[in-house]
């Protein structure tokens, strides 16, 4: 676990020989780039813009067969690492041969405008899904001590939920009230706050200060209740830090795979057209 | 390596038939009496040490059983939980040859023990065992192995009659056997689970002696022999000194040596696991650890005579040890220079390790967490980075495909330094999940240490289940149901199939687990032990 608040490289660029390997792609590119307007004009319509075209068309769709290799884990086609290394830097280069095949403007005509527009947005939503991918779990790790399955969080919820009920029955007034006001609320079921991206641990921690006051006013049996029962508190607002960022995780993707699919289909209708018309 | 598990595999079915057939009558067992009365146990000459007090605490662990000659009471390479001790009749120790010395040593896996199987290994299964050459019983051509209950020369076989116990080494140790035992007339045979066992060594001074005599005469020799320590002495020595050392068992936290107190003589660790603590303020600390193998008291012997405990040695669970005393130490010493670096080398290394613990605290956390975690024990852990994992469960996902769709992990487990140590079956080196399995479904895959259920063998009886402390296994309901059929126990026909199941490590699949395979963002990894996880937690922290 890297310290918080540094910044430790390897976590972000997991594999520098691919990052390598992209620089060169993208020099090659931007070589090829300079060539093309020594030599003649940028223009989608020639042999390079073709060029760079079919380029681009080749890395998405090479990318885009990482979905396909999520669906089949048990396939022996390689380690699942290089297929998203490649979806990563093939799909970053591939948006890179796209500018370089509509000469760094938006193209004009309707089916074009939309393949510039939905590359752009998937190349986005990419970069975005990354930036999410390296920074929550690192997040998720550096202060909760509670890691779980996401899918599991409501029916784990809902048995801290009877434990905690159950405990409470059996607590002085002083307790029960203060679990029927502050923690009853939060603790029936799993809870996604906006505050958990700024501050992991602040949510838990603010909303278990009052135990403290309350905890001086007992008896050493109640609170030995009071702890146990804060403890459930504590277990449960870890889990709803967990269920909000690792919502964020599952849910980018909603963003990024729909228009990549849509992606896929308007550009097989930009070959179809320019290779018929 | 198929070829082998095929002959267990034929030798098992011809012995029984059907999975059930352990707890039925076709596994050539005539009579069996389970928990005998006192008066029945009083008539056995073994139990004359223990008075009725005892043997009414003996009884739930010990039955009395009458088998059929030619009946197979276990295999070679099976983990049993019960010593036998003949009654009346003859039984038969041999090697089958399921696993010759240089297979049992074969190692399975790469450096990182990422990999856990070779594609020499698989080309094994295509290629006969060639037969091995038949030799004279030397002390060079006997077989022996670490684990070995018996010092058998090669396809020789012992008989063993009334009188004589066997078995009892790898009930003690969790060891597997390695012969195979077989009656050879109608037998009556006392046999003694291991709680019953142990009473029995604690209480009786003769019983002890006896199981250690035989000890002495089956394996302490060859083991001795193959001792690091002892490599280069002569047999005659290595004789005298088999003759001398005291063999010690330990209960679980039972302390060997308090600092402080005068040591009494080196010790080397048979099985099992030795803590070493410190005192450092008001408390101690772990600074280091010793398996089987590891030597105790040289540092303390080495700069002094009769030196005092450097460190607090206790017991992590029931351990065996051999003493040898300081004076055997010091002829031992004056005779081999060799033995005399090799100590001072042990002691250098283990006071360095004790040294850094103290110096750093998160050290001596590191092994207590792993003394508690059963990482000692594990050869392959599953561990995944938390910084890197995206919790996207492929892992648990690529597993399950790998498997007709039911995962053999879930991705929960313990936390360490933002790692996380999965309930992935561990393939521990003494894995006590295979103690007592009625039918022999949970075994050594005969690929180094994989562990695997064979689904056709299973009953889904749970004792692995149970058995494993790390909650490794986990009883899944395969969706059908027990067949009709007069093979089957009639209360379970017709119920809900629920078998056992565990990683088994992909270990038939060159390209590795399925789970290290499928994580996208390779932050799962397979580690090979206590050493490389702090490798890996030292390089990502």
């Amino acid at each position: 676990m890297s310290r918080p608040g540094t910044f430790a490289l390897k976590k972000w660029v997991r594999s520098p020989a691919w990052m390598v390997a992209f620089i060169v792609g993208a020099g090659i590119t931007l070589v090829a780039l300079v060539a093309n307007a020594w030599l003649g004009s940028l223009d989608p319509g020639n042999a390079w813009g073709i060029t760079y075209g079919s380029a681009a068309a080749f890395f998405m769709l090479a990318a885009a067969l990482y979905g396909v290799r999520r669906r089949l884990l048990a396939v022996r086609v390689g380690a699942s690492q290089k297929w998203l290394l490649f979806h990563v830097y093939g799909g970053a280069l591939f948006m890179l041969l796209v500018f370089a095949h509509t000469e760094f403007r938006l193209p004009s005509g309707g089916l074009n405008l939309w393949l510039w527009w939905l590359s752009l947005i998937v190349t986005v939503s990419g970069f975005i899904g990354i930036f999410l991918q390296r920074w929550i779990p690192r997040t998720l790790n550096s202060a909760l001590e509670t890691e779980v399955v996401y899918e599991r969080i409501p029916e784990l919820v809902k048995e801290i939920s009877g434990r905690a009920e159950e405990l409470a029955e059996n607590c002085p007034p002083a307790v029960r009230e203060h679990y029927l006001n502050q923690v009853r609320p939060n603790i029936q079921r799993p809870q996604r706050r906006l505050g958990y991206f700024f501050d992991i641990t602040g949510g838990v921690r603010g909303r278990a200060r009052d135990v403290a006051v309350l905890s001086r006013v007992l008896s050493r049996d109640d609170r030995e209740k009071l702890d146990e029962l804060e403890r459930l508190y504590r277990t449960k607002l870890e889990m709803d830090a967990q269920y909000s960022l690792q919502t964020a995780l599952r849910t980018w993707l909603f963003a990024h795979v729909p228009v990549s699919i849509a992606l896929v289909v308007v550009v097989a209708l930009h070959v179809y057209v320019v290779i018929k018309y | 390596m198929k070829n082998a598990m095929k002959d267990t595999d034929q030798l098992k079915l011809d012995q029984y038939r059907d999975r059930w057939s352990s707890l039925g009558e076709m596994s050539g067992l005539v009579a069996l009496s389970e928990q005998p009365s006192v008066a029945k146990l009083k008539e056995i000459d073994l139990f004359d040490d223990y008075d009725n007090k005892m043997l009414e605490k003996l009884s739930p662990d010990i039955s009395l059983a009458t088998w059929e000659p030619g009946t197979v009471l276990f295999e070679e390479g099976a983990y049993i939980d019960v010593a036998f001790y003949v009654v009346k009749g003859s039984v038969d120790i041999y090697l089958q040859g399921r696993r010759s010395p240089s297979a049992a040593a074969a190692p399975i896996f790469d450096q990182n023990r990422t990999m856990m199987i070779q594609t020499a290994d698989l080309d094994l299964e295509k290629k006969p065992a060639p037969k091995p050459e038949k030799k004279k019983p030397t002390p060079q051509n006997t077989i022996f192995l670490s684990t070995m209950d018996f010092n058998l020369p090669a396809e020789d076989a012992v008989r063993l009659g009334s009188g004589d116990v066997f078995g009892e080494i790898g009930a003690m140790s969790g060891w597997p056997q390695s012969a195979t035992a077989k009656t050879v007339t109608k037998c009556l045979l006392v046999q003694i689970r291991l709680p019953a066992l142990r009473k029995m060594r604690q209480k009786s001074k003769a019983f002890k002696n006896k199981v250690d005599a035989i000890y002495r005469e089956r394996s302490l020799l060859p083991q001795l022999r193959v001792t690091p320590l002892l490599t280069g002495c002569d047999d005659a020595f290595i004789e005298s000194l088999a003759g001398k050392v005291d063999l010690v068992s330990c209960d679980p936290d039972q302390v060997i040596g308090a600092e402080g107190e005068p040591c009494d003589g080196l010790y080397i660790v048979r099985s099992g696991f030795v803590k070493l603590t410190q005192k450092v303020g008001e408390g101690e600390l772990v600074v280091s650890y010793l398996p089987k193998g590891g030597t105790l008291g040289a540092a303390e012997l080495l700069l002094e005579a009769g030196g005092s405990w450097i460190y607090t040695a206790a017991s992590m669970e029931n351990s065996e040890l051999i003493r040898i005393s300081e004076s055997d130490l010091r002829d031992l010493m004056a005779k081999y220079p060799a033995a005399r670096s090799r100590l001072w080398q042990a002691a250098v290394d283990l006071v360095k390790e004790a040294g850094g613990s103290r110096r750093d605290v998160s050290q001596s956390e590191f092994l207590e967490s792993a003394l508690e975690k059963g990482l000692l024990q594990g050869n392959s852990i599953l561990v995944i980075d938390l910084d890197v994992c995206t919790r996207c469960d492929d892992c648990v996902r690529g597993c399950a495909q790998t498997h007709g769709g039911t995962p053999r992990f879930l991705r929960e487990g313990d936390k360490y330094k933002g790692f996380l140590i999965t309930r992935a079956c561990n393939h521990c080196n003494d894995p006590v999940c295979l103690v007592g399995c009625p039918t022999g479904a949970i075994r050594r895959a005969a690929v180094g240490e994989v562990v695997e259920i064979v689904p056709d063998l299973c009953i889904g009886c749970r004792t692995c289940a149970r058995n494993c402390p790390y909650d490794s296994i986990v009883m899944n309901d395969t969706g059908m149901k027990w067949p009709d059929s007069a093979a089957v126990p009639e209360a379970k026909r017709g119920t809900p199939q629920v078998l056992a199941t565990k990683c088994d490590l992909c270990y038939t699949d060159p390209a590795g687990p399925a789970c290290v395979r499928s994580c996208p963002q390779g932050c799962a990894v397979r580690v090979g032990g206590v050493d490389e996880f702090r490798k890996v937690v030292a390089r990502e922290t």
